[in-house]
């Protein structure tokens, strides 16, 4: 499309960015298709189409406000656009610059810059932890909304962490809340990978990837988590003691794997920011290995149907479609993705269900209705939010996929 | 007399009427006569205006003048192995392509491959200010500006003088077959519905005094296929073909309105309907086609009675022969809504301001 | 954005009273500008009204809310063995109501007709906010076929609310035959012979080497990316059927030219054929920041003869053009790719759009084939309609509209606009008889 920056943004390195990726879109209108919140919205601001066009009219000069930062915030940065755009508009990185300069711009209400503050600093702090633990236990008490955030004391188990050290090894990333809430997620990886000869490392200085403080607009905070992350793991790197950094989250993945792009103007990091990206694989992506090491280690249970949902940072932020539920079914798993609406987020979207919990529990029911319908016995998911988030809207079980074929492995 | 020539002929007749205010009945080649509203004005005579003005077989368009015979333009179309695959009907040898179009009315193929308005591309009109204006075009898709060609479909004339149509023509199938069986009236509608759902190479199909007759249309292989699949007992080919176009051309005695050995005070209706409705008549009263959406209904019920069965079923029904069809009496065609009838007027008054055209032919108001 | 029909007659009433201008508005994936927003006007977002209502298997009829989007209907009616024929290839976002407006055709209408062959009946309102139907779920109605011209009058007749919509049976086999062809002539006189054949394919597709390569890159189909076009020839129906005609249909390419045939084996391939088909426009975005999608229709004799003049206007504009066409309807879909930051290349892309559509009519053609003419070809309206057709349409838009408050200043370009345009000298004169020798 046509594109006419104002000065403000000419020449600067965002402005640039942003208007190579405005150019490409074709104002076709297939993204409302996919679009959850168009879908249930119907306003075509609440549509990546037209946040595109508040984005670069606000680059082009117009006034900004509150209205064109309510409608940006509503996005779930699910990215499902993206997938479906024939045009190949990177619109995530659109819309983190998009946000960032409206929040330069328009001031937030104080409750919100509160509870904005408090998820950046909270989810992220080393007080996560012993704070879930007691709220664990004081789950019965709690108001109904804060118990949909707060795990089940058995949740909170995580049995044993493997002990064999093995020639090939692979560094992991532990990431903040996942530790806390479900700690099972990261022993059951260690544990498989370590069935099937490879030995997990977790560096201890390693925390939050910085996707919280990045879609909190705090970019340079979040900037500051990856370097953090790569002074941690660079040691371990240089070493080539490692031949990937793996991710059972997708929602980290997708930001370790933005790493290079991210960190492309520091001087002093770019280049290892680099590498880091080009090491990152999602969990998932090793499991053509683990199907042939542990075949004949697995005894699945080809009764009980499991209901996989693919994270939206998995499957479009991604691009890792049908990995888990076909390699899962090739060890004798009975594995479904829904009929329709597979594409579809479940409004975890990170801190997005504490921020716009209408709309988050809107299309959490919706995607739970959709795979009701296949009457699973326990739902499987590749990333903490949607397992957290689906949890609470359901009786049936929400776990990660790694954490069945942990148990399954005898 | 070339066309230009009678073209202007034509054009001074409008302006002649207009200055006295006199109606004008525009005749072609006079079959429909008895269709619509009693016709009444001045003769205006189309019927000269004849001649195919491009024929272009790759194609698939015709463009023929509104005078032209159905006849002759079939004898035209199958040297090219192509045909009119919505089976107008010819009620007579005189039959033309402008009535065709004004009349609107499709034959027994209409249910699977669409009616006279689906195959219309494009029209040449002289309005009631004895301008002339061409619509559509010859090409198959055409969104350029508001379709008024196909608003002359099924127009009975009302808006303006057809002067010449395109028309889009499909290849001769290679192979027709007839099967039939020997069944009642409920059961057979409960399988011509049945049978629509599926994939199969459809024609036609008929119901009639206790038999049903489906008429398969298409490429060897396929029409081989459902014979099989749907194992009726087979009809011979000359047979078959007659039965389709006396019916198409309503020749059999049950359309016979004015027969001697009928009662006086019977009608024909045409009752267009849901192809899923309810027989809602004896059925030796009945015969069906369109796979159950059309049914003719030869009765002495008031028209009154009729049109609530229709209006019931979803659909409308028209006399089609027989009964009085001065508007004082019945209107031929089901009454319209307020708003309908509110554009109806408007757009007469849009194209032929002063009233001339067709009086009472489609409308008791214009 | 209203949710019930209430509020949609409440909206048209009110703004009837005030003669503001009302725009309906679906998914916005128009082509031609017909939804676009009018300067001092309202409006009217269907996008709420977005539920199937019914789907009635035995009667073979969906009715649906406007909102509905086009893909939706086929995916309600799938469980039926049934499906909805017209396929827009923004079929994923557009809605029928647009559909509607628009009269859109797609990929297989050469077989199955435009949305107009498929639509049984319309609710909505007029422009006075009036409940209205057009048509009936029976094959036809009393009166004037208002249906008929409310099908593709670009919203300025009536506001759309429910469809009921034809269903037909899905063919038991679909497959693709894929053919390459060293230069676009041999691919255009291809088509007119397949025509001439006597078959009628499902679906019959050219694109050229510029267009395939950029979607190859998005939807890696296979396409033959060394072959100047390549045409996709679909044939549907049982098995058999289709294995005769797939072989006809190859051995009439193959004496036309081919150089490379191939079929599609199993359903997933020939989606995967389709999908570059249906991708073509937005993913030029892939090789030009913008590009302006042109739509006309020709006789199909005259495609090659079209094609030539295209590669001479790309010399005289100094722009690139792609080109996509459905070929078995004479649909041609040039797609001028442009820069439109550079203003210069912005006016020379309008002249070769412009250019294009006069040839279109001049070859014996129309200036829109399914995307209508909106806002974006009015100038154009200029060169297919006399004055007295525009004044004539006119006349129809105050039938239904007299206050002519819906999506008003699109479709019909005033006679001023086309003095401006400088065609009425040159093309028909004003004389009411200046027509008669056109017999």
């Amino acid at each position: 499309m046509q594109t006419n920056l104002s000065p403000e943004f000419r020449g600067t390195q965002q402005g640039a960015t942003a208007e190579a990726i405005l150019r490409k879109c074709v104002h076709c209108g297939f993204c409302l298709a996919t679009c959850p919140t168009y879908q249930l919205l119907g306003n075509e601001l609440d549509g990546p189409r037209g946040r595109i066009y508040l984005i670069k009219q606000v680059l082009e000069g117009a006034t900004v406000t509150r209205s064109t930062q309510q409608h940006l915030d509503r996005c779930l940065t699910c990215r499902s656009c993206e997938t479906t755009c024939p045009s190949g508009v990177d619109y995530g990185h659109l819309i983190d610059i998009g946000r960032q300069v409206i929040d330069e711009r328009v001031a937030r209400p104080t409750r919100e810059k509160f509870v904005r503050w408090l998820l950046k600093v909270g989810l992220t702090s080393s007080f996560f932890g012993p704070a879930i633990k007691l709220g664990a236990l004081l789950r019965p008490m709690l108001p109904k909304t804060l118990q949909n955030k707060v795990p089940l004391p058995s949740d909170i188990e995580s049995g044993s962490w493997p002990t064999r050290i093995h020639a090939r090894k692979v560094l992991l990333l532990a990431g903040c809340v996942q530790p806390s809430i479900r700690p099972n997620i990261n022993a059951a990886t260690a544990r498989v990978l370590d069935a099937a000869g490879i030995q997990s490392l977790v560096a201890g200085k390693a925390g939050c990837c910085g996707a919280i403080r990045v879609h909190l607009n705090d970019r340079p905070g979040g900037l500051n988590d990856m370097r953090r992350n790569i002074d941690a793991w660079w040691p371990t790197i240089e070493s080539n003691a490692i031949d990937a950094i793996i991710m059972n989250a997708s929602g980290c993945g997708v930001m370790v794997k933005d790493y290079g792009a991210a960190l492309a103007a520091d001087a002093s990091y770019a280049k290892k920011a680099a590498r880091v990206s080009a090491l990152t694989m999602d969990l998932s992506e090793l499991l053509p290995d683990l199907v042939s090491a542990l075949r004949t280690r697995v005894i699945a249970s080809s009764q009980q149907l499991m209901a996989f949902h693919s994270p939206c940072t998995l499957q479009h932020g991604q691009r890792l479609l049908g990995g888990v539920e076909r390699h899962l079914q090739s060890l004798g798993f009975k594995v479904e993705v829904t009929l329709s609406e597979n594409h579809q987020c479940c409004g975890s979207a990170g801190t997005y269900s504490v921020l716009e919990p209408k709309i988050a529990y809107q299309l959490r029911d919706r995607k739970l209705a959709e795979i009701g319908r296949l009457k699973p016995r326990c739902i499987i998911s590749a990333n903490i939010g949607c397992i957290q988030h689906l949890q609470s809207g359901t009786s049936i079980p929400v776990k990660h996929w790694i954490e069945i074929l942990d148990q399954a492995i005898v | 007399m070339s066309n230009d020539a009678q073209l202007h002929q034509l054009v001074e007749q409008i302006h002649a009427a207009r200055e006295r205010r006199a109606p004008l009945n525009i005749c072609g080649g006079g079959s429909k006569i008895f269709y619509g509203g009693m016709p009444r004005g001045d003769a205006l005579h189309v019927g000269s205006l004849e001649g195919i003005s491009s024929y272009e077989p790759t194609e698939l368009v015709v463009t023929a003048r509104a005078g032209t015979k159905l006849v002759e333009l079939e004898k035209i179309l199958v040297q090219k192995n192509q045909y009119l695959a919505f089976d107008p009907p010819q009620f007579s040898a005189s039959a033309t392509v402008g009535g065709m179009v004004a009349a609107g009315l499709a034959g027994p193929a209409r249910a699977s491959v669409g009616g006279v308005r689906d195959y219309v591309l494009g029209v040449a009109l002289l309005n009631g200010r004895g301008e002339l204006m061409r619509f559509g075009g010859q090409v198959i898709k055409n969104v350029a500006g508001y379709d008024v060609s196909r608003l002359a479909v099924g127009s009975m004339g009302v808006l303006g003088v057809i002067c010449e149509v395109s028309l889009k023509v499909l290849p001769l199938p290679a192979v027709d077959a007839t099967l039939q069986w020997e069944i009642g009236a409920n059961e057979a509608l409960e399988k011509m519905n049945q049978w629509r759902g599926q994939p199969l190479p459809i024609n036609a199909t008929s119901w009639f005094q206790g038999r049903l007759r489906l008429r398969l249309r298409g490429s060897r292989a396929a029409v081989q296929a459902a014979s099989d699949l749907l194992r009726g007992s087979s009809v011979e080919a000359n047979e078959g073909t007659q039965w389709w176009t006396e019916l198409r051309d309503h020749r059999q005695a049950f359309f016979k309105v004015d027969a001697p050995s009928i009662a006086r005070d019977q009608s024909l209706w045409r009752l267009s309907v849901p192809a899923t409705a309810q027989l809602m008549m004896p059925s030796e009263e009945v015969l069906i086609e369109w796979a159950g959406a059309l049914r003719w209904w030869r009765t002495s019920l008031s028209a009154e009675t009729v049109r609530n069965y229709a209006t019931q079923a979803g659909g409308h029904a028209t006399l089609f022969y027989g009964g009085d069809k001065s508007f004082a009496k019945c209107t031929p065609f089901a009454p319209l809504s307020e708003a309908s009838m509110r554009i109806h007027r408007n757009l007469k008054t849009a194209f032929d301001p002063d009233n001339l055209f067709n009086p009472g032919r489609l409308c008791a108001d214009f | 954005m209203p949710q019930t029909e209430a509020q949609v007659a409440a909206v048209l009433v009110a703004c009837h009273e005030l003669g503001v201008p009302v725009v309906a508005r679906g998914a916005g994936t128009g082509l031609s500008g017909g939804a676009t927003p009018h300067r001092f006007g309202v409006i009217l977002s269907l996008a709420r009204f977005n539920r199937v209502i019914r789907v009635d298997p035995l009667n073979c009829l969906a009715v649906v809310e406007c909102g509905v989007r086009n893909l939706s209907i086929s995916e309600a009616a799938a469980p039926f063995g049934l499906y909805y024929a017209p396929d827009p290839s923004s079929q994923i976002a557009c809605t029928i109501g647009g559909n509607i407006a628009e009269n859109s055709g797609g990929v297989h209408c050469l077989k199955y007709g435009l949305t107009l062959h498929n639509v049984l009946k319309l609710r909505g309102f007029t422009a006075s906010g009036e409940l209205i139907e057009f048509g009936s779920e029976a094959l036809d109605s009393p009166g004037l076929d208002l249906l008929s011209i409310v099908v593709g009058s670009e919203g300025m007749l009536a506001v759309i609310t429910e469809v009921t919509v034809k269903l037909i049976p899905k063919p038991p086999v679909a497959r693709c035959l894929l053919a390459s062809f060293a230069d676009l002539e041999a691919a255009g006189n291809a088509v007119a012979a397949v025509i001439a054949a006597g078959i009628i394919p499902a679906g019959l597709e050219l694109m050229d080497r510029r267009m395939t390569a950029a979607v190859e890159s998005f939807v890696h189909a296979g396409y033959d990316l060394n072959a100047a076009a390549i045409l996709l020839c679909e044939s549907d129906g049982t098995c058999d059927e289709v294995e005769e005609e797939i072989g006809h249909m190859g051995a009439v390419l193959k004496s036309c030219g081919a150089t490379r045939l191939s079929v599609s084996q199993d359903e997933a391939e020939r989606l995967r054929f389709w999908s570059g088909r249906k991708n073509a426009f937005p993913a030029s975005g892939r090789i030009s920041p913008d590009y302006m999608c042109m739509d006309s229709t020709i006789p199909r004799k005259r495609m090659a003869e079209m094609l030539r003049a295209i590669e001479a206007m790309e010399l005289k504009y100094d722009l690139r053009c792609a080109n996509v066409f459905h070929a078995g309807d004479g649909n041609l879909h040039p797609l001028i790719l442009f820069d439109a930051n550079d203003p210069d290349q912005l006016r020379r892309c309008e002249l070769f759009g412009a250019e294009i559509l006069e040839a279109s009519v001049h070859l014996g053609g129309t200036i829109s084939g399914e995307h209508g003419v909106g806002l974006e070809k009015l100038n154009s309206m200029c060169v297919q309609f006399s004055p007295l057709e525009r004044q004539q349409m006119i006349a129809v838009k105050r039938a239904f509209d007299p206050k002519e408050i819906l999506n008003p200043g699109k479709v019909i370009p005033t006679l001023h606009r086309c003095a401006e345009y400088g065609k009425m000298t040159v093309h028909r004169g004003l004389l009411p008889f200046a027509e008669l020798p056109r017999f």
